[in-house]
């Protein structure tokens, strides 16, 4: 086994290497291998961070790597500077530079470099973070490789004289490195800084195409990030006021009363909330999907989201049962419902699954608030399986795209004709996203049953599973419709498609079915690494078994709740092959639609006789509701409400130290 | 008793009680329409008929969904029958009602479309109350098992009545019964043929009947959870229920989607909220005291 210090080097540093070769080789095969090498080495290192458990790692050179993360912190600051002034984007140059003084007054003018050098291990890797660092190693990589095809389509597509696709790669092989650094990070500074790069790479590749619309979305990303990257500083000031450690585990450990610490706690929660963009900072990952698609598959899977909602999920035990708790439970449950209403109303396939992602990490960051640990193994779960499903949903989104040329859900009625393969994919994806026996499924049941703490949140719940279903169905119905004719031939795609398409499409049902040994395994000390009280859930026979203390009952084992896996799975089972292999459609079966009048052509046609006998094309369309459901109609209420949350939220923390003082 | 034994006798004794119940149905109607009505087993008759019909289909995916409604309804059932989650038997209700839908969306047919976007505005109406009536029997017994409702003592219609009411409500819609048949319907009302059904017949459309039968049987047993003990009570209610079903279906006309969708959130909705609000202060008078 690698010794400790080059797993840590290969999860951080290995990334950059490879983005720099990456960089500068700018032959297709060659950097396709880079690619697919930095991906392998990335997945068995993740695989190496299990299999050694918890560890805490400091570099050997601290002082060097502090001052390398400082210089490195300011270069980043001085480009935000710089783009806010060239593109004449004033919001980023005032977010830039809420940062860069405060950041210069914290770290020389109150001595918070002397503090920060102190912390000592530099990262902890606990269960958690292994969690993170295989979602990232292998959903991130899986993407990456994906990519080297995507552009090159995307590329010709184009007619792109000059290819900038070793541009597009050196950033989206950087981010994973950023982003493992990032969960590992224990000093808060590295945190900060890992938080920034992670900012940068995103706005590098939202810009990527220079479109003024992608420019545009790009400079917005950056400007409400930075918000964040402001409010994680101002955290970072008050706990060295407070005299509180500079460290993750210095804020969880409690060395100070814990209702001081809520204020810090409470602003760095909304650090992680606007980078998982929640109400009302969802702005920034809509206009996100002007970028290729794999940044999208990026954004919303495995990275920068996830980042927001590991952080908000890392600091749960700091304001666990107390009603900074309940605020963020709030928050999270509201942008779950608003944002699943608001899928409802989207015509292009994209915008429903930036929704959809927003939705989901609103029920994440939900279960953090809530903070029983039934709550929190809903919340790692989640995680878990959102990235893998969402992850595919967007490569698959892609995939379409360079195969209609068109975003938008109605253009993909009758793909069945064109792709089977990945339309089959797709649906798939989007039944593991909302329906039993799909891990994402299993992750709301959790949900909803330990959301009785806090009622409003159960009820919101419940409202967004009814819009979830109704969204994801309308989608797959217009997806999934057919002719009347059989034998599609199957498309040919390039590999670089077909593994990540396929890999996530075995993850998705090998994770699901073997989701309780992989709970118990391994999930469970990730929740016990979280919040360490009680156990939530039991692997019981075939499925899942959620234990309690019943006030009616004394029975010791009293079972609150149980998830069959693998009876779930069986039934799916039956319900598939007894039509595939029992029935099957012969051609001679196969009859036109009624559509009230004479059809014009055979079985197959959907053209009819329509008045004076001309033949009309039937057309078919979804239930949109965008007068009801619209953003323009929602918005002015989401926006009042979820802004409302958020004072309340940081009033309540602000309540809670002016009480401890 | 043994759960196999339970499962098998449930999935061969259910269709049975089923069909019966459609038969009654069928036979009420008629006399409450001043007709005679037919036999009270023609349902069977009449899916023995189908059963032997040429198979018909517009796609190759079309008859695939009809067997995932069946089977997740038999498990939907199952999962009642054995006493397991309550919340998760309402997903699964759920997943059969996608399944569905999605039937009458793979054709290109504008009858069984416009059917089966209905059919969702249906199921975003009474999801919502169905996972309600979840969360209230979560608040009552401190469990989402319903073999804790059958051990409990208290009755869940006790604490749970506007819950029970707005199921009421659900099970008109559930049932395809006016004012909410919007999807499809049972009578020959034209506008929409016979929406999300329209492209199945022959021995597919049998199977709709078969999964109808089982989906009666599984909604009078979630009504006759709130009298589970005595047992024979609860089910002299469900049955009350099926009945004044059919009274509302013959004096009460179709309504649009819209005001279902209105209708239903206004009152169904607020009425499980409001029950379960009261469970909250109750408990927090509770925690004071």
């Amino acid at each position: 086994m690698l010794p400790y210090n080059w797993m840590m080097a290969v999860a951080i540093l290995l990334p950059v290497v490879a983005a720099i070769l990456v960089y500068i080789i700018r032959q297709y095969h060659v950097r396709g291998v880079i690619v697919i090498l930095a991906a392998i080495a990335l997945i068995v290192n993740s695989i190496l961070f299990l299999l050694h458990g918890k560890g805490t790692f400091s570099p050997a050179n601290a002082q060097m790597w502090d001052m390398v993360v400082t210089v490195l912190d300011y270069l980043i600051l001085l480009f935000y500077i710089y783009v806010g002034i060239s593109l004449k984007n004033w919001l980023v140059l005032i977010f830039a530079l809420t940062q860069i003084i405060p950041l210069a007054w914290f770290e020389f003018g109150m001595g918070g470099s002397a503090a920060l050098a102190k912390i000592d291990p530099t990262f902890v890797v606990d269960h958690l973070a292994i969690v993170m660092c295989l979602v990232i190693s292998i959903v991130g990589s899986l993407i990456c490789v994906y990519a080297i095809r995507y552009m090159y389509d995307h590329e010709h597509h184009l007619h792109l004289e000059k290819s900038r696709a070793s541009r597009f790669l050196f950033w989206m092989v950087l981010f994973l490195g950023a982003m493992n650094g990032l969960v590992f990070a224990n000093n808060l500074i590295y945190l900060y800084f890992f938080w920034e790069v992670t900012t940068l790479v995103c706005f590098m590749l939202i810009a990527h195409d220079l479109t003024k619309e992608a420019i545009g979305n790009a400079a917005r990303a950056l400007w409400m990030n930075s918000i964040g990257g402001t409010a994680l500083i101002i955290a970072m000031i008050l706990l060295l006021v407070k005299g509180a450690p500079l460290s993750v585990n210095g804020i969880l450990s409690g060395g100070v009363t814990s209702a001081v610490l809520l204020v810090p706690v409470a602003l760095m929660c909304f650090t992680g909330m606007i980078k998982a963009a929640q109400l009302p900072f969802q702005s920034w990952l809509l206009g996100a999907m002007v970028a290729p698609t794999p940044v999208s598959a990026l954004l919303h899977s495995s990275t920068m989201v996830k980042a927001g909602v590991y952080l908000v999920l890392r600091l749960a035990p700091a304001y666990a049962g107390t009603k900074l708790g309940i605020m963020i439970a709030l928050v999270g449950a509201f942008t779950f419902m608003a944002a699943s209403g608001l899928a409802i109303s989207q015509t292009t396939g994209k915008r429903v699954l930036a929704y959809s992602t927003i939705a989901n990490l609103g029920l994440i960051i939900a279960c953090a608030g809530i903070g029983t640990p039934l709550a929190i193994a809903a919340a790692i779960i989640l995680i878990i399986f959102h990235a893998m499903s969402k992850g595919l949903m967007f490569l698959c989104a892609g995939a379409i795209e360079h195969i209609v040329w068109s975003r938008e859900i109605e253009d993909m009625e009758g793909l069945a004709a064109k792709a089977p393969l990945v339309t089959v994919i797709t649906a798939i994806g989007v039944l593991s996203m909302f329906l039993p026996p799909f891990g994402m499924l299993l992750g709301k049941w959790m949900a909803l049953e330990s959301a009785s703490t806090i009622p409003l949140a159960a009820w919101l719940f419940v409202i967004a599973s009814a819009a979830t279903i109704v969204f994801w169905a309308k989608w797959l119905g217009r997806l999934l419709q057919v002719l009347p004719k059989l034998g599609s031939k199957i498309e040919k795609l390039s590999l670089s498609y077909t593994v990540p398409l396929w890999v996530l499409v075995l993850g998705i049902f090998g994770v699901g079915i073997l989701v309780a040994p992989i709970y118990t395994g391994f999930v469970q000390n990730a929740v016990a690494d979280v919040i360490a009280s009680g156990q939530a859930l039991a692997a019981q026979g075939w499925g899942l078994t959620v234990s309690g203390v019943s006030a009616v009952s004394s029975t010791a084992n009293f079972v609150v709740g149980n998830y069959p896996v693998w009876p779930l799975f069986i039934a799916i089972a039956i319900a598939l092959l007894i039509p595939l292999i029992f029935v099957g459609v012969k051609p001679g079966e196969l009859r036109p639609v009624y559509l009230c009048g004479e059809q014009a052509g055979g079985p197959d046609a959907d053209e009819w006789y329509s008045t004076a006998d001309a033949k009309v094309k039937v057309q078919l369309g979804g239930y949109y509701f965008q007068g009801v459901l619209g953003e323009a109609a929602l918005n002015p209420w989401t926006y009042t409400l979820s802004i409302v949350l958020m004072v309340i939220m940081f009033a309540v923390a602000l309540l809670a130290m002016g009480g401890a003082l | 008793m043994n759960p196999w034994i339970i499962a098998i006798v449930t999935v061969i004794v259910a269709p049975f009680i089923g069909g019966i119940l459609a038969g009654i149905d069928r036979r009420i109607t008629a006399r409450l329409q001043g007709r005679f009505g037919p036999p009270i087993i023609q349902p069977f008759y009449d899916l023995f008929k189908l059963l032997g019909k040429n198979r018909i289909a517009v796609n190759w995916l079309q008859f695939m969904w009809i067997y995932f409604y069946l089977v997740l309804m038999i498990t939907a059932l199952l999962f009642l029958v054995l006493r397991l989650d309550i919340l998760l038997m309402m997903f699964i209700l759920g997943f059969a009602g996608v399944s569905f839908a999605l039937g009458g969306f793979c054709s290109k047919s504008p009858y069984s479309h416009l059917g089966a976007n209905r059919e969702l505005m249906q199921m975003l109406a009474y999801e919502p109350v169905l996972l309600l009536l979840a969360l209230g029997v979560y608040a009552q017994n401190g469990s989402f098992m319903i073999s804790q409702i059958y051990a409990s003592s208290t009755p869940l219609i006790a604490r749970l009545w506007p819950i029970f009411i707005a199921l009421l409500v659900i099970l008109t819609i559930k049932l395809r019964k006016s004012p909410f048949d919007i999807a499809t319907s049972h009578h020959a009302h034209q506008e929409l043929i016979k929406g999300v059904m329209t492209e199945y017949s022959g021995p597919y459309y049998a199977l709709i009947n078969l999964t109808e039968w089982y989906e009666i049987v599984l909604l009078l047993a979630i009504v006759s959870l709130f009298v589970a003990n005595p047992l024979w009570v609860g089910i002299v209610i469900a049955l009350a229920a099926y009945v004044l079903e059919m009274f509302v279906d013959n004096i009460a006309a179709r309504m649009t989607v819209g005001w279902m969708v209105r209708f239903v959130w206004a009152v169904g909705i607020t009425l499980c909220i409001l029950n379960l609000i009261w469970f909250w202060v109750f408990a927090a008078i509770k925690g004071v005291s």
